[in-house]
């Protein structure tokens, strides 16, 4: 903890030293950002974009989940699956976002769904390779007794499979909820007329580099929020069962 | 004579061959076995020699055979056992993810146990076995005494006919090993399960059963009964005695064959053993 917060320290040292060598119009120092922010915080319509952002982060990752997880299982489960689906998992992976994003909303309009879809689509693959990864690493033994108990499908698939491949899937929401953030503002930058992203390209245009860096600290600070106090604490909970490697 | 409760019959397994050039192998071959209800029996062969394949077959885990299991004279077609079967394996097997108490739970939801017994089985076989303080450990909390003691647990809580070991105690260390041994002659004398115990130790197995039948390549070479009345002593030199000739015999058996080595070589399980062990004495 310590080490992190010095670290935090220097970072801001750092960045005050390269302020004072830069016009503000550059890079403003530390500071200034954090005292807009603040200012932005009371004035209010901050909480209505970053609300808007979430709404569309959760959203896709939730989407994404729901295509990437029953992919990457079936393909970890089926040797033939694996064989027709891989190459398609990694095409989808090389599109850039952008081709996504444009594709989405010219195909679904400029609204909500298609914001959604194109940040599920472009994070959908990594997720799927990584839960495929998982799945591939089951303990069969393990199968093999629960069959040798007569364990019903549905069984082996609660208590046997899905607590097994449940450490991969929580690694692909993290890591997945990581590529989400930065493709969400990226879609609301092209096509919606609020969040996050649509903020940070108003201020761009006006050439405000206080705003956009106050836009850039909040949206940091709410994700380390999100990374640090829920996601840990969620895996905290669902693998209390394991051992613990380091105290 | 009343019915067997397992009765074999000409048991064939057959491996694919891996390679084109290869020739398919023949892991079991022809094998007729009985075993009475409340019967010990031990099949003692070293590894490779196909005795998991056949706790397999009779589990109905691997339903790709040729030949007919009955079980209490109902075959065993392709379906599940009339009765309800017991599995130990060679590792505790256990989920990592549940407590001790709920990993006996798994077992007696997947046997569909009704859930008004759970209670009074989990008190009695914790019990039994000394585990009843650990019933909130975690697997990776228990040593691997404990483990397999719980392994053993779960495996007599859905109360089976039959009871398949497979080489349960080789993986522990020979104080523990034996201790488990004598717990579990003395839970099978309080519960009479029919007991069909795989080993490659020749003084495990001489100590445990009525009766030892030696496999060798797939095929079933002697039979010796072991007449020693129970409840058993280690250090009875009857037991020795019959471990003596057991291995003895062995070897003649092995030796009479081709190179031993050869099949082991080709041996579709993959491990690696010595010739069976007499009891670390």
């Amino acid at each position: 903890m310590l080490l992190r917060l010095l670290s935090f320290g220097l970072a801001f040292l750092f960045w005050q030293l390269l302020a004072l060598m830069l016009p503000p119009s550059i890079l403003p120092g530390p500071i200034a950002p954090s005292i807009v922010l603040w200012e932005n915080l009371d004035a209010g319509d901050v909480f209505r974009h970053l609300w808007i952002t979430l709404l569309r982060v959760f959203g896709g990752l939730a989407l994404a989940l729901a295509i990437a997880v029953p992919v990457g299982v079936l393909m970890g489960v089926h040797r033939s699956a694996e064989r027709i689906l891989d190459i398609w998992v990694m095409v989808a992976m090389t599109i850039p976002s952008l081709c996504y994003a444009l594709i989405c909303f010219i195909w679904l309009g400029l609204n909500e769904y298609a914001a959604i879809v194109a940040i599920a689509v472009t994070a959908a693959p990594s997720i799927a390779i990584n839960v495929w990864e998982g799945v591939k690493g089951i303990d069969v033994k393990l199968i093999q007794m629960a069959r040798a108990y007569e364990a019903d499908r549905r069984l082996i698939l609660t208590r046997v499979l899905l607590p097994q491949v449940m450490p991969y899937i929580m690694a692909s929401l993290r890591f997945g909820l990581g590529i989400i953030w930065k493709i969400t503002v990226f879609v609301e930058l092209i096509g919606r007329p609020n969040g996050v992203g649509f903020k940070l390209f108003y201020w761009y245009q006006l050439a405000d580099m206080t705003q956009v860096l106050a836009w850039t600290l909040l949206f940091t600070l709410v994700m380390l929020l999100i990374e640090l106090v829920a996601l840990k604490e969620l895996e905290r909970r669902l693998f209390s069962w394991r051992p613990r490697v380091a105290a | 004579m009343s019915i067997a409760k397992i009765e074999i019959q000409k048991l064939t397994k057959t491996y694919p061959p891996r390679h084109a050039e290869d020739e398919a192998m023949r892991v079991l071959k022809g094998l007729d076995l009985a075993i009475q209800p409340h019967e010990f029996v031990c099949i003692l062969g070293r590894s490779g020699c196909g005795k998991s394949t056949l706790l397999n077959a009779i589990a109905g885990l691997d339903r790709d055979f040729s030949g007919t299991i009955q079980i209490d004279g109902r075959a065993l077609n392709g379906g599940r056992a009339p009765v309800r079967i017991a599995y130990l394996f060679q590792e505790p097997r256990l989920l990592p993810w549940l407590t001790a108490e709920r990993n006996v739970d798994f077992a007696l939801r997947s046997c569909r146990v009704p859930s008004a017994r759970w209670a009074e089985l989990k008190d009695r076989y914790l019990a039994m076995t000394g585990l009843d303080r650990f019933r909130t450990y975690y697997p990776h909390q228990l040593s691997g005494g404990m483990a397999q003691r719980l392994a053993l647990v779960r495996a007599l809580c859905i109360e089976p006919d039959i009871l398949l070991m497979d080489e349960p105690f080789s993986g522990l260390d020979e104080l523990t090993a034996r201790r488990l041994r004598v717990d579990l002659l003395r839970i099978w004398r309080e519960t009479r399960k029919t007991v069909v115990f795989v080993t490659h130790n020749a003084f495990e197995a001489s100590f445990l059963a009525d009766r030892i039948l030696v496999m060798v390549r797939g095929e079933f070479q002697a039979e010796i009964p072991v007449n020693v009345p129970r409840p058993r002593d280690y250090d009875d030199p009857a037991i020795f005695e019959i471990n003596r000739n057991v291995v003895r015999l062995f070897l003649k058996i092995a030796e009479s064959g081709p190179a031993e080595d050869a099949d082991a070589a080709a041996a579709p399980l993959g491990e690696t053993e010595s010739a069976p062990r007499v009891g670390a004495h």
